[in-house]
């Protein structure tokens, strides 16, 4: 059975240190402008050759308790540091960073300041130039590190060209490059999209097979850390809250949410199968497979002699009758002369929609979504916003119509106080200033954040920015929403937070456009899905029609949510509806097991 | 500039960047040693043929000189009303071609014209010869260029960083414009106060970001074990070969042949 209680670890460290091992025992640290410990009671021991998972809440302490593997703290961030990390058997105080670096390779989130050669080949030589190792040796590494992360091939490849996924990889192989015991890796995947997450994955757990590595990863990612890692840390408030197998972990609903991590769908959908007091036994599921066999073989179905009448199943929730608000007229648009972003887009859509936009990074979603608001202008083909094509209407003019949240709210917050921040839009479009005062307050109370107006934009946290962000773009009281991937780098109450607001937006009756990768979003809020791929709409309807097209999703690379890649497996065994999200799912189950299900 | 290298086999690319520096060291002397517009007309001429003839966009090289095109005809006039005829030693340099305002005053004289023409060809001098050496040679070359020169390898690395980071700060500051243009902001737009507020939107969002990713490539940096050591090891070494030797000494002569004309009065106006 489950263990229900966490387990708390302050116990002795038991691991011995040898090569490739960790052993941290931090009494407490402090930042040094900070008011409080971020680190406090951290205690934890990881043997050679581990796949670590470490999660938790944004802010508690991941990256911190990862900096201190590596010596940046407290070398580079000095503070108040008591305690002591042996990693690869060095005590973490008595050596340099450059030293330890040799052993412990750290990857961080962003990218971008992580590369720094022109080509690819220079940028993996960086780290063993750097130690002084023969040119034999280098080039010899460089191709081993490239090989190792799929990267061969690539060598003289200019880096500002590669895709992120590629980018990402390349951060791991001028680490790899080294020849690290330990690999520390600080959300890699959060810019990513699910496949190039995946890919990480993959490929970390090749790296350690091959290569007997110790993995050290921290991340939001639910799926894949029950997959792929040995172990799951939780940290909470700067100590471990809990430890354990990933999947004691996440079969457990209830103890995930409490440490809030986002339970896999899987785990969920178990659980409501359990509570809703459908099978008191239910044995503990942890992947796709498992549910499925079970379900299957615990649940009555008939077998399925009417698949003809399964098709009109489908809820027909098309918007219609509403004005058409967007409309795109075979809309291309070139890069450069040769390349095409898109190609032939024709689309309508409807007052009050709520669209999500799904795709691999650089399908076009982005780009699609930047001619809404005048940011690009169509090559060939028309654009209509409420009617108006928008050759003639200017970007600043566009934004009375079209609100438009970038994904890095960084990029947009410039005033010293979050009133003066919200405003700019306004005084922007000529309002005066009493409609101003009204506008702004309101914006600032629909996100939550009116209390603390007159704060700094940059003393919030990056979930609160995020909100400023989308406050920003309310106050300009536009009737059509477009959100760039809005949950990207959350953590999961993060965003539930912003999904609840978002489906707020919408009962208000905006029209809202929301590109993501997160499936889940898609298949809960929207009642349209529109997959891009190459540039071009590969799928478009509602989510129940779009996530059982399984063949065009795997040549777009999209996959579809659990609940639905489940569904699909269970209609061999006559479940007859299309479930895309877990209550539609559940729901389903329970009216198959009460034998409630109607033929007609 | 220094990332515009476009690869290519011609003979200029496959010179060692010393040869190509020595060149260029000489070309400028010799631009600035001789007054005469000849000497300098033929410089560009012969800059102009090379350049045609390493394969590499011209449109660059017309890009930049195009917007200098006024200053070229301002210069020509300046010079030609400003010098009077007495300064000049050659009889044909103290010809008046006409004057500006009646009663003989503000002479235009053909001395004058023609060092206007030897400032332009100088200008023109620099773009051609920075050009040649900028498309032929790759960034990595001029880089180890300094190591040779001694200078410390730190140097070479905030150099090649610097420029391995222009397009991601272009593409930042893109996507900021794009952020605050979709809130409404005209950037760029208006009057010249106007216009000038209207980047603040786009300047403190940009230099924000720039601190941030200070600290992490901070961070980055010495993770990958920048500093372990006093130096680093030098993948692709510079090599000078036969032919780097031959054009590097005849270059070296004409520079000294030109130096001893000049200093005889070759060449003055």
């Amino acid at each position: 059975m489950i263990t229900k209680s966490p387990i708390i670890t302050q116990s002795p460290v038991l691991t011995k240190p040898e090569r490739g091992s960790v052993i941290v025992e931090v009494d407490h640290y402090k930042y040094s402008n900070a008011v409080a410990d971020t680190l406090k009671g951290l205690n934890f021991s990881i043997s050679k050759g581990e796949f670590i998972g470490l999660m938790g809440r944004t802010g508690a302490g991941k990256t911190t308790s990862l900096m201190l593997l590596n010596g940046l703290i407290p070398h580079f961030f000095e503070g108040d540091f008591k305690g002591k990390v042996l990693a690869n058997t060095m005590n973490t105080q008595r050596y340099r960073i450059q030293t330890l670096a040799r052993f412990i390779g750290l990857v961080m989130q962003d990218t971008e300041t992580q590369i720094f050669g022109i080509t690819v080949e220079k940028d993996v030589a960086f780290g063993p130039s750097n130690l002084r190792y023969g040119k034999e040796k280098i080039h010899e590494l460089v191709g081993k590190s490239l090989k190792a992360v799929g990267l061969s091939g690539y060598e003289k490849r200019i880096t500002t060209e590669l895709s992120g996924g590629e980018k990402q990889r390349l951060t791991i192989a001028g680490v790899l490059a080294m020849e690290p015991e330990i690999l520390v890796l600080d959300e890699p995947t959060s810019e990513l999209d699910p496949e190039g997450r995946l890919e990480i994955y993959k490929l970390l757990s090749s790296l350690r097979k091959e290569n007997e590595v110790t993995i050290i990863i921290s991340g939001h990612d639910s799926e894949e850390m029950l997959q792929f890692t040995d172990k799951i840390l939780v940290l909470e408030h700067g100590s471990i809250c809990w430890q354990g197998k990933p999947g004691e972990l996440f079969s457990d609903v209830k103890l995930t949410e409490s440490f809030g991590i986002r339970p896999t769908e899987v785990s969920e959908i178990r659980d409501h199968l359990s509570s809703n007091g459908q099978k008191e036994n239910l044995p503990v599921c942890n992947s796709i497979d498992q549910l499925v066999e079970y379900i299957s073989q615990s649940y009555c179905f008939k077998p399925s002699s009417n698949l003809a009448l399964n098709s009109t199943a489908i809820k027909n929730s098309s918007q219609s009758d509403r004005p058409v608000v967007i409309k795109a007229v075979d809309l291309n648009f070139l890069y450069t002369s040769s390349k095409s972003a898109l190609r032939n887009i024709n689309l309508e859509i409807h007052k009050g929609e709520f669209v999500a936009l799904i795709g691999k990074n650089g399908a076009g979603k982005t780009t699609f979504s930047k001619h809404l608001n005048g940011l690009l202008r169509p090559s060939f083909g028309d654009v209509f916003i409420n009617g108006r094509n928008i050759k003639t209407v200017s970007t600043s003019e566009l934004s009375k119509e079209v609100g438009y949240v970038f994904q890095n709210p960084d990029h947009q917050i410039f005033s010293s106080t979050l009133w003066d921040e919200v405003e700019y839009g306004l005084k922007n479009l000529g309002i005066s200033e009493n409609d101003r005062k009204t506008r702004v307050m309101e914006a600032l109370k629909f996100v939550g954040l009116e209390e603390l107006k007159e704060r700094h934009p940059f003393t919030l946290g990056k979930g609160e920015r995020q909100k400023l962000a989308v406050a920003t773009i309310l106050a300009m009281e536009t009737e059509i929403l477009v959100i760039d991937e809005p949950t990207t780098g959350q953590d999961w109450e993060g965003t539930k937070r912003m999904m609840t607001m978002m489906e707020k937006l919408h009962k208000r009756g905006h029209t809202i456009l929301a590109i993501t990768h997160n499936m889940r979003l898609a298949a809960e809020y929207a009642n349209r899905v529109i997959v891009f791929a190459n540039g071009q709409i590969v799928l478009d309807g509602p989510p129940e029609e779009v996530f059982y097209e399984q063949e065009k999703l795997q040549k777009a690379s999209v996959t579809p949510p659990e609940s639905a890649i489940i569904g699909n497996r269970l209609r061999s065994y006559g479940l007859e509806d299309f479930p895309v999200t877990i209550s539609a799912l559940v729901d389903q189950l329970c009216q198959k097991s009460h034998g409630e299900i109607n033929v007609n | 500039m220094l990332i515009e290298y476009y690869p290519s086999e011609s003979v200029i690319h496959k010179l060692d960047v010393r040869t190509k520096s020595i060149c260029f060291i000489t070309i400028t002397v010799i631009s600035f040693s001789f007054f005469s517009p000849l000497v300098n007309l033929f410089l560009v001429l012969s800059l102009w043929i090379i350049l045609r003839n390493i394969n590499t966009p011209l449109a660059r090289v017309k890009q930049i000189i195009r917007p200098l095109m006024p200053v070229f005809i301002i210069m020509l006039l300046i010079t030609g009303l400003t010098y009077s005829p007495e300064k000049f030693q050659m009889k044909i340099s103290k010809e008046i071609l006409f004057y500006l305002l009646p009663n003989k005053s503000l002479p235009f004289c053909l001395g004058g014209l023609f060092y206007g023409i030897t400032l332009v060809c100088r200008i023109f001098v620099m773009v051609l010869a920075s050009s040649i050496i900028t498309f032929s040679t790759p960034i990595e070359d001029f880089l180890q260029l300094m190591k040779k020169m001694k200078l410390p390898y730190q140097m070479a690395f905030i150099i090649a960083t610097g420029i391995r980071f222009i397009p991601t700060m272009q593409k930042k500051s893109e996507m900021i414009q794009e952020a605050q243009r979709a809130r409404g902001s005209q950037i760029g737009q208006g009057g010249i106060i106007k216009s000038i507020k209207s980047y603040i939107p786009v300047l403190i969002p940009m230099i924000v970001d720039s601190l941030r990713m200070s600290d992490n490539l901070a961070i980055a940096m010495l993770s990958r074990g920048f500093g372990a050591m006093k130096t680093t090891t030098d993948l692709d070494e510079i090599k000078m070969h036969k032919c780097d030797y031959i054009i590097s000494l005849l270059s070296l002569l004409i520079l000294i042949a030109a130096l001893r004309a000049s200093s005889q009065n070759i060449g003055a106006l």
